[in-house]
C-alpha cells in the first residue's frame, strides 16, 4: 500500500484479511487470467474464482447470455476445468499474484463438494474458499442454498477439513434468506456473501419462448437487483456477527458505500466489470477518495448507524 | 503470458485497451448498412483482420453492455465499423454524430490468418459479413497476395456492401457480386461462386450468416480439389467479449481447444477469445444451424 492512502485493509477472519474492501465477484473474472491483461487486478481486495467443480464442466448450451432492461441474465452452467486443473494449473500462479483469491466451489452432493475442497486443500495460492450453495443454473444446484439445515450439515463438513477462511454465498432465491444465514454461522462459516443471482427469465415475443435454453432461466445480475441485494445485506447483517460481503448490482463507489452502509464489511463487483473491465478498480479509487475523512478503519467506520434492525422484517408494500 | 499452461490458442488480450474516441463520420450506404468512422489511435494501430472492438456510445444502464463490432478498415487514427440497426444498441450507434464519444474495448478476439501468405484468397462475404473484409484485403495484399477475389453476396442488391470500399483503392482485388434477388451481379447464392475458384493454393476467409457459412462449409467438404485452408468468422451473444463471462460459448468439434472441457464429442468455444475466427473443420455445423438465431438472444 502506499503511503498517504488510509488503510482500507478488512480482516475477514481466519486469516483472511482484504488488502481493501472491493473484490471481483465469482463467474464474473474467470481464474484471473483475462483480466490480468486489461487491468491491475493486483490493487483489489481479491478475486473470487468461477465455480469449480470436482470434474471439469462444459456448461449449458448457448445462448448463455441475455440483457434485459438494468441487467443481465446468465445461464452458464458452471462451465469450468474441474479442480484437478484449477489445483494443479491456476493455482501456482495465484501463489505469484498479490490479489488474495479465494476459489469459488460447487457442487451436487456433500461429497462433491468435499472432494474438491480436499484436492485444494494441498494447493497452493488459495485465501480462502467460498461455498456456492446457491448456483440456479445447474440441476440441484441450488438446494443447499435453500435448505438450511443441508446447508449446516455442508458447512460443518467443510469446516471440518480445511482451516482456511471459509466464505458461503447465500442464495436470495429463499423464503428468509436470515435463515440460511443464522444456519451456515452456526455451522463454522467464517463469512456471507449475498446475493448471488435472481432466478429470471427473458421471454421473446417472435418466438414465443424464453430466450435461454433449457427451462428458459438464468440468473438475474446487474443494476437492476442493487435495492434486492440490498435487503438482504440487511436482513443478514441483523442476523449473524461473522462479515458479510455484499454483492448486486454494484456499478461505482456510491453503490459500493450504499451496501456498507447497510452492514457490508467488503464489497463484490460483478457484471459491471463486463460493462467496464476496470469498474471493481473504479470503486476503489472511489472508496479511498470517501476515506481520508474516516479514522483508523475506514471500511468499519463506512458500515452501518443508519440501517435499523427493522430491516430483517420485509417492509409492506403499499 | 496470456494464461495458464495449455491455454495459447487463445486471442492475445495484451493489446486491448480501452479509450474513448470520437466519431468523425456516419454515412448511410443504402440498404440500412451503416458505416461510421470514430478517432481511435490505439485501436486503428493495433486491431488486426478479423478482430472485434466492444463499443459503448451510451452512459447508464439501458443498453447496459458493450456491443461487439469487427474492425471494418484502419487509416491512420481513424477505424470504422460497418453495421446496421437491428436493436436498442445498433439504434444507438446509427444515431450517432460527428463529434460524439465512442467508447472502445479492443483490439479482441482471434483474427483472420494469412501468414504464410496464400497465392490466391477468396473472401467470402455475406450481408453484413462484409464487415470484417476491408481490413483483410488490404492485409493480404501489403503481405503480398497476388491474386484477392471478393464474393460479395447479400438478398439485394441495396444491402451490397459497395464494391470499391472492399478494394480501398487497389484495382488489383477482384470484387464479384450475387443476389439473392437477382438484383445485381449473379443471381443466386453467394457460395455459388465458390467452387469454381477454389484450389489446393487457394485459403477461403468467410463471414456471414450462419447458414451461408454452413453452406460453404459443405460446399468445399464437397470439393475434389479443397482449399489450403478455411477461416470463418462467427457471432455469438457476448456479456463481456474478454473471456470471463463464459456467455458466447460456440459449439466445436471434440478437440476444441483448452477453454472447452469436453463432453460427448461437442464442446463449447469462447466465441470472445477462441474466434471469432476458426477454422472451418473446428465448428459443429450442425448444433450451429440448430441455435435460435443470434438476434433472439
Ligand atoms: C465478434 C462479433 C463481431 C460483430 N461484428 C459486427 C459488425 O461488424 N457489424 C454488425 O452490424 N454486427 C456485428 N456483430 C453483431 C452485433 O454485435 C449485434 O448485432 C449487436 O450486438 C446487436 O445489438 P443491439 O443492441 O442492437 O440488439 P439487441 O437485440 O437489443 O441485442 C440484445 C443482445 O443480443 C445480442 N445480439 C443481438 N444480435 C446479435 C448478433 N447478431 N450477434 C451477436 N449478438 C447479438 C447483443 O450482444 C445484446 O447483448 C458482431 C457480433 C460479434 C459477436
Ligand atoms: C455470467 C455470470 C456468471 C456467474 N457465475 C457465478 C459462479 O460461478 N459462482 C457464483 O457464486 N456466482 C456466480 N455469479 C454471480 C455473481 O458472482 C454475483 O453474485 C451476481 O452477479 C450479482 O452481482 P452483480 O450484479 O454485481 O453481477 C455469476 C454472475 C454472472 C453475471
Ligand atoms: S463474451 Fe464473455 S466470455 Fe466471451
Amino acid at each position: 500500500m502506499t503511503g498517504g492512502h488510509p488503510d482500507l485493509s478488512v480482516d475477514l477472519g481466519r486469516g483472511l484479511v482484504l488488502p481493501n474492501p472491493v473484490g471481483l465477484a465469482s463467474g464474473t473474472a474467470g481464474y484471473g487470467f483475462e483480466l490480468r491483461r486489461l487491468i491491475d487486478i493486483d490493487r483489489l481486495g481479491a478475486l473470487f474464482t468461477k465455480g469449480t467443480t470436482l470434474r471439469p464442466r462444459p456448461g449449458n448450451p448457448p445462448p448463455r447470455v441475455a440483457e434485459v432492461r438494468g441487467g443481465m441474465l446468465n445461464s452458464i452452467g458452471l462451465h469450468n476445468p474441474g479442480v484437478e486443473h484449477v489445483a494443479a494449473v491456476y493455482a501456482p500462479e495465484f501463489a505469484r499474484w498479490s490479489v488474495p483469491v479465494v476459489v469459488n466451489v460447487a457442487g451436487g452432493s456433500v461429497d462433491d463438494y468435499l472432494l474438491c475442497l480436499r484436492r485444494l486443500e494441498d494447493a497452493p495460492g488459495i485465501a480462502g474458499y467460498e461455498l456456492n450453495i446457491s448456483c440456479p443454473n445447474i440441476e440441484g444446484g441450488m438446494d443447499y442454498g435453500q435448505d438450511a439445515a443441508a446447508a449446516a450439515r455442508l458447512v460443518a463438513a467443510a469446516r471440518a477439513l480445511t482451516s482456511r477462511h471459509l466464505m458461503v454465498k447465500l442464495s436470495p432465491n429463499v423464503t428468509d434468506i436470515a435463515e440460511v444465514a443464522r444456519a451456515v454461522a452456526g455451522a463454522g462459516a467464517d463469512s456471507v456473501s449475498a446475493v448471488n443471482t435472481f432466478v429470471g427469465m427473458k421471454v421473446h415475443r417472435g418466438i414465443r419462448a424464453p430466450v435461454l435454453p433449457g427451462r428458459g432461466t438464468g440468473g438475474l445480475s446487474g443494476p437492476a437487483i442493487k435495492p434486492l441485494g440490498l435487503a438482504a445485506v440487511a436482513r443478514v447483517r441483523a442476523a449473524v456477527r461473522i462479515p458479510v460481503i455484499g454483492v448486486g448490482g454494484i456499478m461505482d463507489a456510491g453503490d459500493a458505500v450504499e451496501y456498507m452502509i447497510a452492514g457490508a464489511d467488503a464489497v463484490q463487483v460483478g457484471t459491471a466489470t463486463f460493462v467496464d473491465p476496470g469498474a471493481a478498480l473504479a470503486v476503489l479509487d472511489g472508496l479511498r477518495d470517501a476515506a481520508p475523512g474516516l479514522r483508523a478503519r475506514p471500511a468499519a467506520a463506512l458500515r452501518g448507524g443508519t440501517v435499523p434492525p427493522a430491516g430483517v422484517e420485509p417492509a409492506s408494500t403499499g | 503470458m496470456t494464461g495458464p499452461p495449455g491455454t495459447e490458442l487463445l486471442s492475445d488480450l495484451g493489446r486491448a485497451r480501452d479509450e474513448v474516441g470520437e466519431v468523425l463520420e456516419v454515412q448511410l450506404l443504402g440498404g440500412g448498412l451503416v458505416e461510421i468512422t470514430a478517432r481511435l489511435p490505439h485501436l486503428a494501430a493495433t486491431a488486426r483482420p478479423g478482430e472485434f472492438a466492444q463499443l459503448r456510445a451510451w452512459q447508464g444502464v439501458e443498453p447496459l453492455l458493450r456491443r461487439p463490432f469487427s474492425v471494418a478498415w484502419t487509416e491512420g487514427d481513424r477505424c470504422a465499423f460497418v453495421l446496421e440497426a437491428v436493436g436498442s444498441g445498433t439504434r444507438m450507434l446509427v444515431a450517432l454524430r460527428p463529434g460524439d464519444a465512442l467508447r472502445s474495448l479492443g483490439p479482441l478476439g482471434n483474427g483472420f490468418g494469412f501468414d504464410p501468405c496464400p497465392a490466391r484468397a477468396l473472401v467470402v462475404s455475406g450481408g453484413l459479413g462484409c464487415a470484417p473484409f476491408p481490413l483483410l484485403v488490404r492485409a493480404l495484399r501489403r503481405a503480398g497476395c497476388p491474386d484477392v477475389t471478393v464474393l460479395s453476396g447479400a438478398a439485394t442488391g441495396a444491402r451490397l456492401y459497395p464494391a470499391e470500399r472492399f478494394r480501398r483503392g487497389d484495382g488489383g482485388v477482384a470484387v464479384l457480386e450475387a443476389t439473392d434477388d437477382g438484383s445485381r451481379g449473379h443471381r443466386g447464392r453467394v457460395t455459388d461462386l465458390v467452387a469454381s475458384r477454389c484450389d489446393a493454393a487457394t485459403i477461403v476467409y468467410a463471414c456471414g450468416p450462419n447458414v451461408m457459412l454452413a453452406a460453404l462449409a459443405s460446399t468445399l467438404a464437397g470439393l475434389a480439389g479443397p482449399p489450403r485452408r478455411a477461416e470463418v468468422s462467427l457471432e455469438a451473444p457476448m456479456g463481456c467479449g474478454f473471456g470471463t463471462c463464459l456467455g458466447c460459448a460456440l459449439p466445436v468439434v471434440a478437440g476444441g481447444g483448452p477453454d472447452a472441457p469436453r463432453e460427448h464429442g461437442t464442446a463449447w468455444a469462447l466465441c470472445c477469445r477462441s474466434g471469432p475466427v476458426m477454422e472451418v473443420s473446428r465448428v459443429a455445423w450442425p448444433e450451429l444451424l440448430a441455435l435460435p438465431p443470434a438476434h433472439v438472444a
